[in-house]
């Protein structure tokens, strides 16, 4: 008779000598973990609920502007730099990291500053509606007296300005776009569309291919210019005129626009008859855009008071952020590391936001992080649980925002409605309907 | 600009077709980071369910690589277990005259090495017969005798925990989460003790129990009693979340079942029956004995599949619990009535009369026809009549006997576990473990309401529906149109409320049941006059399932019967006489 009893040994289990970890073993057999599903999904659920509870994404205020804030730019290749201009023509330049000014110019123009942007060697340009641009110093010696290194004069207003990426040339918009050099007092070349009589509201640089530069009007346009050729490639008129625009960092052919229909659009440059991807979600005119370095996030602010943080190619439930006193957004920025979203509004504050809601800020240890991964992952895999989902999407949106989409969402269910009986009872009913994305764009020109 | 524009094709007449695009530096990339052939991994292939309903095609990917990963997991574990340690113990007769259940326990003590021998046991006591339970993970044993004797203790150091005399009936013990808190089913009330025996909840909604179980995923304590009621206590809150009127009397066979947490209860009139918290009925009811069921028993070695009950009418049945369908196995029991309990790796063990029998698993699932005992594997006497409990200890192979004089252990090689795992119970755990281990256990704690026969309904998919919002209009192809858009007849079809049972129209059958002609029909229309309760029953009639309408139905149905047969018994034969008994006949 063979008789074996079984016995465990302490000494592989307990520890070898006082102060040891205390052994563990495992056994992936699924009978010894009962209700595994059970309580993953409970654990789920709690991870979706702790990231709502830990959602507070607002950070600071950083105060200076005795009026709106118009527009934002960041210094590139730093951190914590970043230039603000106002309604009432000040300038100030702030450190994000100790929340103090490097720079404040409260009378640099007159009227409003409509663009700053910052040149390669960290000096800062700003243009307004007096029909000047300055180009301003960091250094200490300049900025105690508060005078511009150099002004350059225009004939019209300007609406926007921004910088080469390496070469010292910058590009404004007025009723044309104009390149200058940083050593010419007058401009190098004029670009224009052929037919083009309206002011150009805003003008961006391509990222990569750095002599591809692209412009919004007020009369529904996208540009896009060759510097090297000098002249404009080609256009696309849209149903509405957009507010922004944004080169992504990423894909050089993707670009972002920021529409005064409540939408924000990427186009694939080489296929301009439709947007890529519509984002959907602001119940009021867009009014600024900024994509993360990244390429996978942008932020955008709008004229319903609310900051969201859209991801790429999805179209729709983005991360929301407002307070009480924040009144209408008019820029907005992701700094250069992707973890914080600023925010300039009509109150003229800039304000700070985590760009993850319920990110800890500080060191966070291998546990710890181990331990948010794992959360991470277990809301990605139960987001299709009912209760899991719910606590996931469902945000807190300030009561007019939420009336707004409401009655939002009930005029174009009732357009909707509309079309169909129309399309039921009439020949137009005969052909597909026109999809969303090919309504946009009125006309493509060359 | 050309550069990056060069393939566009944006001024070119769109193409109807669309191109697989792409893209070269994907291409060049995938060329040098691809696995090589030689090195992918070749596995069986998995067994991946196409979900081919889910219109949605994001969402079916997102499914299949879900599938997809869970399979591959699967088919992984099986490599896992090659890192389990530790041997399970066996007795394995050698030659064709031995047979396993004529080793006495001290040939086994003999052959088990020292450690395993201190499994083998005797406590000899006064106040018995005598109940125990052991903690999950096999280390703590609180014992109960009737006339209240409690004691808890660590039995592998032989560290008393507490000791009391509660000088009362005491009908159950059981441990709570660990062996820090215990609940005793005392005469009168539940009593819960911590570790050092200090009374700190009497429950007072439970009465006169005679059964306790824990279930340590839920934190719920549920308890039976000579009234009849279960209830359901939640130990983490206080509640007592529910009590179900089992209407079957004074109960004292109760279990749970590991896999699922349903509730197995044996009654007095032979019925075993499975609760669960969210239903005030049994999930499931049979009758299983022809006389009162003294015990229940759920196998964990196979996931909850197999039940086990012994009867006061003598015989011990094993139950398939999908297919309820008969008893797998019968036999009698010698001696009577008989205590069951299963271990972790599927010995069944049975105390009837004065000795413990245990049988192994591959031939107790077998189906039998008659009464035959399976093979006995292991066979323990006792003297000390009645035994009122067995309990094996989780991870050893300890069977714990609780008769009049005390409790007797007894080594049953192969029942218990051999690899625990350290994340659900640990034998060696400090206290610091155990800590842990309870404030993650409160945190994974599962919501009641989830108690299901099936626990892996959480987390599937639901089955396709097999309604429908697709709709065609005018011989067009079917368009799904969004439910808050239907018609209400439409939305009542969706629903499944809609009533699309045809009516039939009294006035289109003939007497003899044939339908009429429409000559026939036109010929006895009735002209001129409305019938005011034809028009009701036509409003009614709108596809809905009403109660007054069908009330109305059955009514006329009714006449029309009376009818019928006041025509036959003119039409053929005498008339039958009157009786006194057509008053019930006629309802």
């Amino acid at each position: 008779m063979k008789i074996k009893v079984l016995q465990h040994d302490p000494a592989v289990h307990l520890p070898q000598r006082p102060g040891d970890p205390t052994p563990t073993s495992r056994n992936l057999d699924p009978l010894m973990h009962p209700f595994a599903r059970a309580r993953e999904r409970t654990r789920a659920l709690n991870a979706a609920k702790m990231d709502r509870m830990f959602a507070k994404p607002f950070i600071d205020s950083l105060e200076g502007h005795v009026d709106a804030v118009e527009v934002m730019a960041k210094q590139p290749g730093s951190l914590t730099t970043v230039a603000s201009g106002s309604w009432d023509g000040g300038v100030i330049v702030h450190h994000l990291a100790r929340r103090n000014q490097l720079l404040h110019v409260p009378q640099a123009h007159k009227g409003k500053v409509s663009g700053v942007c910052f040149s390669r060697e960290g000096r800062l340009f700003s243009c307004g509606v007096d029909r000047s641009i300055k180009l301003w110093s960091l250094e200490s010696s300049h900025t105690e007296s508060q005078q511009p290194v150099t002004v350059f004069t225009g004939k019209s207003a300007f609406n926007s300005i921004d910088h080469h990426n390496s070469d010292p040339l910058f590009a404004t918009a007025s009723n044309l776009v104009q390149i200058w050099d940083e050593t010419k007092s007058l401009p190098v070349s004029n670009l224009t569309f052929p037919t083009s009589t309206e002011t150009i509201t805003s003008v961006r640089f391509n990222l990569s291919e750095t002599s591809v530069l692209a412009s919004i009007g007020s009369d529904r346009t996208f540009t896009l210019y060759d510097i090297r050729t000098g002249k404009a490639e080609r256009r696309v008129v849209m149903q509405m005129s957009s507010n922004a625009l944004s080169w992504s960092p990423t894909f050089p052919t993707t670009v972002l626009l920021a529409s005064e229909d409540h939408n924000l659009y990427t186009f694939d440059i080489r296929h301009l008859a439709a947007p890529s991807q519509i984002y959907k979600g602001h119940v009021a005119a867009v009014m600024a855009c900024d994509w993360a370095p990244t390429g996978l996030e942008f932020v955008s602010g709008g004229w319903d008071r609310t900051v969201r943080i859209w991801k790429e190619g999805r179209g729709h439930s983005p991360e929301v952020y407002h307070t009480k006193r924040m009144q209408r957004v008019s820029s907005a920025l992701f700094t250069s590391d992707a973890r914080f979203v600023l925010s300039g509004s009509d109150d003229g504050n800039v304000r700070i936001w985590k760009a993850k809601a319920a990110e800890r800020l500080g060191i966070v240890t291998a546990r710890e992080r181990a331990a948010i991964e794992y959360r991470d992952s277990l809301k990605d895999r139960w987001k299709q649980d009912a209760e899991v989902g719910r606590v996931v999407r469902s945000r807190h949106i300030p009561r007019p925002v939420y009336q707004a989409s409401k009655l939002k969402r009930t005029m174009l269910d009732a357009q909707r409605v509309k079309e169909e009986r129309r399309r039921k009872h009439t020949r137009a009913g005969e052909d597909k309907p026109k999809a969303a994305r090919k309504k946009l764009v009125v006309v493509e020109q060359a | 600009m050309d550069a990056l524009i060069a393939k566009a094709d944006a001024l070119q007449p769109k193409q109807k077709k669309r191109k697989t695009f792409h893209d070269s530096t994907d291409d060049s990339l995938k060329k040098h980071t691809a696995l090589p052939k030689s090195l992918r991994s070749t596995g069986p292939e998995l067994d991946v369910p196409a979900h081919k309903h889910i219109a949605n095609k994001k969402l079916r990917t997102e499914l299949t690589r879900n599938a997809t990963h869970t399979a591959r997991s699967k088919a992984l574990l099986q490599d896992a277990e090659m890192l389990l340690t530790e041997d399970a113990g066996l007795m394995h007769a050698e030659g064709d005259l031995e047979r396993t259940w004529r080793v006495g326990q001290t040939e086994i003590e003999d052959g088990a090495g020292q450690d395993a021998a201190r499994g083998r046991r005797e406590w000899t006591l006064e106040g018995g017969p005598y109940r125990s339970r052991y903690t999950r993970n096999g280390r703590h044993l609180a014992i109960v005798g009737s006339t209240g004797h409690v004691s808890t203790f660590d039995w592998q150091t032989g560290t008393l925990h507490a000791e009391l005399q509660l000088q009362e009936t005491c009908r159950d013990i059981t441990f709570l989460h660990d062996h820090s808190h215990f609940a005793v089913a005392q005469k009168k009330y539940v009593f819960i003790y911590d570790r050092d025996g200090v009374e700190l909840h009497c429950l007072k909604a439970h009465i006169e129990p005679t059964r306790l179980e824990f279930l340590p995923y839920h934190w719920l304590l549920a308890s039976i009693g000579n009234a009849g009621y279960l209830k359901y206590q939640d130990t983490s809150t206080g509640q007592l979340l529910i009590e179900h009127r089992t209407k079957f009397g004074a109960c004292s066979a109760m279990a749970q079942n590991l896999h699922n947490a349903v509730i197995h209860l044996g009654h007095q009139n032979g019925c075993v029956t499975l609760w669960t918290p969210n239903l005030p009925h049994p999930a499931v009811q049979l009758l299983a004995h022809l006389g009162p069921v003294s015990s229940v028993s759920i196998d964990p070695s196979t996931g909850g599949r197999y039940m086990a009950t012994a009867g006061r009418d003598g015989t011990v049945k094993v139950w398939d619990c999908r297919n309820w369908k008969g008893a797998v196995r019968e036999w009698s029991a010698r001696g009577g009535t008989a205590e069951i309990e299963w271990s972790q790796r599927g010995a069944l063990a049975v105390a009837s009369g004065g000795s413990v029998n245990v049988y192994t698993a591959p031939a107790i699932h077998q189906p039998m026809h008659g009464h035959t005992q399976p093979p006995l594997y292991l066979t323990h006497p006792i003297p000390h009549r009645p035994l009122a409990s067995l309990r094996f200890a989780p991870f050893h192979d300890v069977l714990t006997i609780g008769h009049s004089a005390g409790l007797s252990s007894i080594l049953v090689p192969g029942a218990g576990e051999p690899n625990f795992d350290s994340t659900e119970a640990d034998p060696f755990e400090n206290r610091k473990a155990r800590r842990e281990k309870e404030v993650k256990a409160l945190l994974d704690k599962i919501q009641p309401d989830m108690i299901t026969l099936d626990p892996e309904l959480i987390g599937s998919l639901a089955p396709p529906s097999k309604l429908s919002t697709a709709t065609t209009f005018d011989g067009k192809p079917a368009v799904e149109t969004p439910f808050a858009r239907l018609p209400r007849l439409e939305r009542l079809r969706v629903q499944g409320k809609a009533d699309e049972t045809e009516v039939v129209d009294p006035d289109d059958t003939a007497p003899d049941g044939r339908k009429f002609t429409p000559e026939e029909k036109e010929r006895k229309k009735m002209r001129g006059k409305g019938k005011s309760l034809k028009r009701f029953l036509r409003k009614q009639r709108k596809n809905v399932i009403d109660p007054t309408a069908v009330a109305i139905r059955a009514k006329l149905e009714k006449q029309r019967e009376e009818r019928k047969v006041r025509a036959k018994e003119l039409a053929g034969g005498a008339p039958r006489k009157a009786s006194a008994l057509d008053r019930f006949a006629s309802g």
